[in-house]
């Protein structure tokens, strides 16, 4: 009993069984083609992106905030990336760091009018997700197409038979994991999400540092962009396209709440491959790309439902 | 009127409350007493409808009754205050005291020209003038709120009224006209339970006193036959005497404010020696928690200077106050201070993360162990450190938040209100506390409405009227009555 109430309080228990379930049974009814190693690597390699925006999601969650621009912030770093190295004609690393300013410059006019101005995060982030996506478009047209190769290794290339975003999603969660665990400046964003006012009355700059976790959320979705344009080979301005719906579902999956001060990253993690391994076995049964977002959206709502259900049974 | 009997509750199989009998008679204002914990707040809840009794049974007017909500007690006659405030803050203050039972034209719309109206004339009931009816809750003080919480259970004409510490928040003036409000209640016959940790009301108004302790009645007895001592006795099993502490003021000056302006005063200076206690006095909205929170940087100064030490401050935000060596324990502690969710270790440590650096690492185990000594050293009873602070009582909590800061070891402390809600016991601690952090050096700003408080502790008391300092008064020669006097605004010096 005891065993079964702390699986059910500790979200990323809960969420490993229910992957290990999940998989059980798509192995069962799909042997030949759910549990090959090809398999795996694609649901992984298809969460990658998206798990790297759910880091900053997750941090800007605990903190009782959220970013709805991170899939414009995605499109227009990767198409500036692009446009970069191949009409301004610079090299590829100036190009990424190019991406990577604009993404941050997004961030902090985000945090900025948020955390010291006092609009709404949901009215600026959706404003912004708007602005953005404009931008990206502007830039990207069409589309930029013939990428050069040094760019397209970053996110084509392999390491120990294992596709690069996957790489750089384990780093980037295993370091956020250990940055809001062991990090003074991190944890802080547990006490803002838990109590603003006692925050700030414990002397921690809430200011200052909600508007670094909006930074932090748009400098991330710029990195997932520019990685998922060297992937994908050229600048799309249409990537990212509801991507903060199922971020967000995967990171309240993951055991955030809107409330905030809860929340761990490897829940932010879990919560990607579990909606990857949904897809995926959408696509092996040939369920429809509309019938994906319903289901997604259904899954968005379920978690919540779970979630207070769980909340008032250990109250 | 009202009759319980044999009352018992438990909560996950801890007894709150049992074989409790207690009645209430028309026109009587019965007081119940004990420590937090005590299951004061349970039986109310009983009675309120919150809760249902694990066993025993409630008689109103010789009926049985059984209540399975707050709403069919109050068809019943039967309101509560509650100590925690439950009002709308984005709501005007005629919406909140109206709540539910908004006064409707012929055509069922709401009439707000009658609403404002009823309104103003049970504003003006409480002598609350300075309140509008169409002001909003948020832009109330605390005290202000209490009243509103108070004249929203009057208007439902109740036959039972529950007063659940209502003068936790208020101030002396807002309490002798709560006082008379009782007293005309009840002489319409209306029967009042009055729970409150200030003794001192007690005698004052309660016609009889009920002591519960861990849960059980230590006994029921007219006013007449207890004093002080006694009820203290009852409370917590021994019997306290009144303190008195020493002055431990140095020479050196700890803090110092000159012409200090900001939202709400002006012109304040007054300094804290090394060691001294200083209290600000004063009524609610007298000034008093923005003085304090403007030298803690929470609010911006618009004129003067602070100075630490002859060096000066300009804290434009509270993590550069803490980082020099200022700590404010805040007034209101479930809004402002604790995080409830989080464990007491966490909720203690959280000062600690104020100005530290980008990727300071704090050790689990120094954590653990820092938490552990101020659990020692402050007699903070918990089963475990990893408890939700929601779950502990109003003492423990606010020792927590005092461990918050004692581990930053601050040069100055501002301590708002800081025995609010607290059992007696808790709050003789507290004073030791505080008089010990004295001995050592500390220089502690104290603000608080309650006199015995600042009678107690203070070393120097500094009045404050409508923003202003209205005099000063040393230990020795301070009274209740002169303290009244100088808040009110009469004799203003300067």
């Amino acid at each position: 009993m005891q065993f079964i109430k702390s699986l059910f309080r500790e979200r990323t228990y809960t969420l490993t069984l229910f992957i290990v379930i999940t998989f059980i049974i798509a192995s069962i009814i799909f042997p030949g083609q759910f549990p090959t190693f090809q398999n795996i690597q694609q649901i992984l390699l298809n969460s990658s992106v998206e798990t790297i925006v759910a880091v900053g999601m997750m941090v800007l969650l605990i903190s009782g905030a959220f970013d709805l621009s991170v899939g414009s912030v995605a499109a227009m770093a990767g198409a500036l990336t692009a446009w970069l190295m191949m009409i301004a004609e610079t090299n590829s690393i100036v190009a990424i760091a190019g991406g990577l300013s604009a993404a941050l410059l997004v961030g902090l006019f985000n945090g900025y009018f948020i955390s010291y101005i006092g609009i709404n995060p949901l009215i600026q982030t959706l404003a912004t997700m708007g602005m953005v996506r404009g931008i990206a478009l502007m830039i990207a047209g069409a589309g930029i197409q013939n990428l050069p190769y040094e760019f397209i290794y970053i996110g084509q290339s392999k390491m120990l038979g294992i596709q690069s975003p996957v790489w750089w999603m384990l780093i980037i969660v295993i370091l956020f994991h250990y940055l809001t665990t062991y990090t003074v400046f991190f944890r802080r964003y547990y006490y803002i999400g838990g109590n603003e006012i006692a925050a700030e009355l414990s002397g921690i700059h809430v200011k200052k540092v909600k508007m670094f976790g909006f930074i932090l959320s748009a400098f991330l979705a710029g990195l997932a962009g520019i990685l998922l344009t060297s992937r994908l080979g050229a600048a799309i301005s249409s990537i990212g396209n509801g991507m903060e719906l199922r971020v967000i579902t995967a990171v309240i999956l993951g055991g955030a709440s809107l409330k905030g001060g809860q929340g761990k990253i490897f829940g932010a993690l879990l919560g990607t491959i579990l909606i990857g391994v949904i897809s995926n076995i959408m696509v092996l049964s040939r369920v429809s790309g509309y019938w994906q977002e319903i289901i997604i959206g259904i899954i968005l709502i379920g978690a919540i439902w779970l979630d207070l259900a769980v909340q008032r049974k250990t109250e | 009127m009202l009759d319980l009997k044999n009352i018992s509750k438990s909560f996950s199989g801890v007894k709150a409350l049992s074989d409790v009998s207690f009645t209430l008679q028309a026109g009587e204002v019965h007081a119940l007493c004990g420590e937090n914990g005590a299951g004061k707040s349970t039986l109310m809840n009983i009675v309120a409808g919150n809760l249902k009794p694990d066993e025993g049974s409630l008689h109103l007017k010789g009926e049985l009754v059984t209540f399975n909500n707050h709403q069919q007690a109050g068809k019943k006659g039967i309101a509560i205050v509650y100590q925690d405030r439950s009002l709308v803050n984005t709501l005007s203050v005629a919406e909140n005291i109206f709540l539910n039972h908004y006064p409707l034209n012929r055509f069922g719309f709401i009439d707000y020209k009658k609403l404002y109206v009823d309104t103003s004339q049970v504003l003006a009931g409480l002598e609350l003038q300075d309140i509008k009816p169409d002001m909003l809750v948020k832009d109330l003080s605390p005290a202000q709120e209490q009243m509103i919480e108070i004249a929203k259970s009057l208007v439902k004409e109740p036959e039972i009224l529950i007063l659940d510490e209502p003068t936790a928040s208020i101030t002396e003036k807002e309490t002798r006209i709560l006082f008379q409000i009782i007293k005309k209640l009840t002489a319409k016959g209306v029967g009042i339970i009055y729970i409150s940790h200030r003794l001192a009301e007690v005698f004052l108004i309660a016609d009889r006193v009920t002591v519960l302790k861990d849960g059980k009645v230590q006994g029921t007895l007219p006013i007449e036959e207890v004093n002080q001592d006694k009820l203290i006795s009852l409370m917590v099993g021994r019997s306290l005497g009144q303190q008195t502490f020493e002055n431990f003021a140095q020479k050196e000056v700890a803090l110092k404010v000159q012409n200090l302006s900001g939202k709400g005063f002006h012109n304040i200076s007054f300094q804290v020696a090394r060691g001294e206690i200083v209290a600000l006095a004063g009524l609610i909205g007298a000034g008093r928690t923005e003085i304090a929170k403007t030298i803690f940087g929470a609010l911006q100064k618009t004129n003067g200077e602070v100075m630490l030490y002859d060096s000066p401050c300009h804290f434009t935000n509270t993590s550069d106050a803490v980082t020099c060596g200022i700590a404010y324990v805040a007034e209101d502690r479930k809004q402002q201070s604790i995080f409830a969710d989080m464990s007491m270790t966490e909720n203690m440590l959280a000062a600690k993360y104020a100005g530290a650096g980008f990727a300071k690492y704090i050790p689990e185990k120094a954590s653990i162990s820092i938490a552990e000594s101020f659990k020692e050293k402050l007699h903070i009873s918990t089963p475990s450190l990893d408890k939700k602070i929601k779950e502990l009582s109003g003492g423990n909590q606010q020792k927590t938040i005092l461990a918050r800061w004692l581990s930053m070891e601050p040069k100055v402390l501002i301590v708002d209100e800081p025995t609010q809600g607290v059992d007696v016991g808790a709050k003789f601690e507290i004073y030791e506390l505080l008089h010990n952090l004295a001995r050592q050096g500390t220089a502690i700003l104290l603000v608080s409405s309650e006199l015995p408080e600042v009678l107690t502790l203070a070393n120097r008391i500094i009045v404050i009227w409508q923003g202003m300092v209205a005099g000063e008064i040393s230990k020795e020669n301070a009274t209740e009555e002169k303290i009244l006097h100088l808040a009110s605004g009469l004799n203003t010096v300067n």
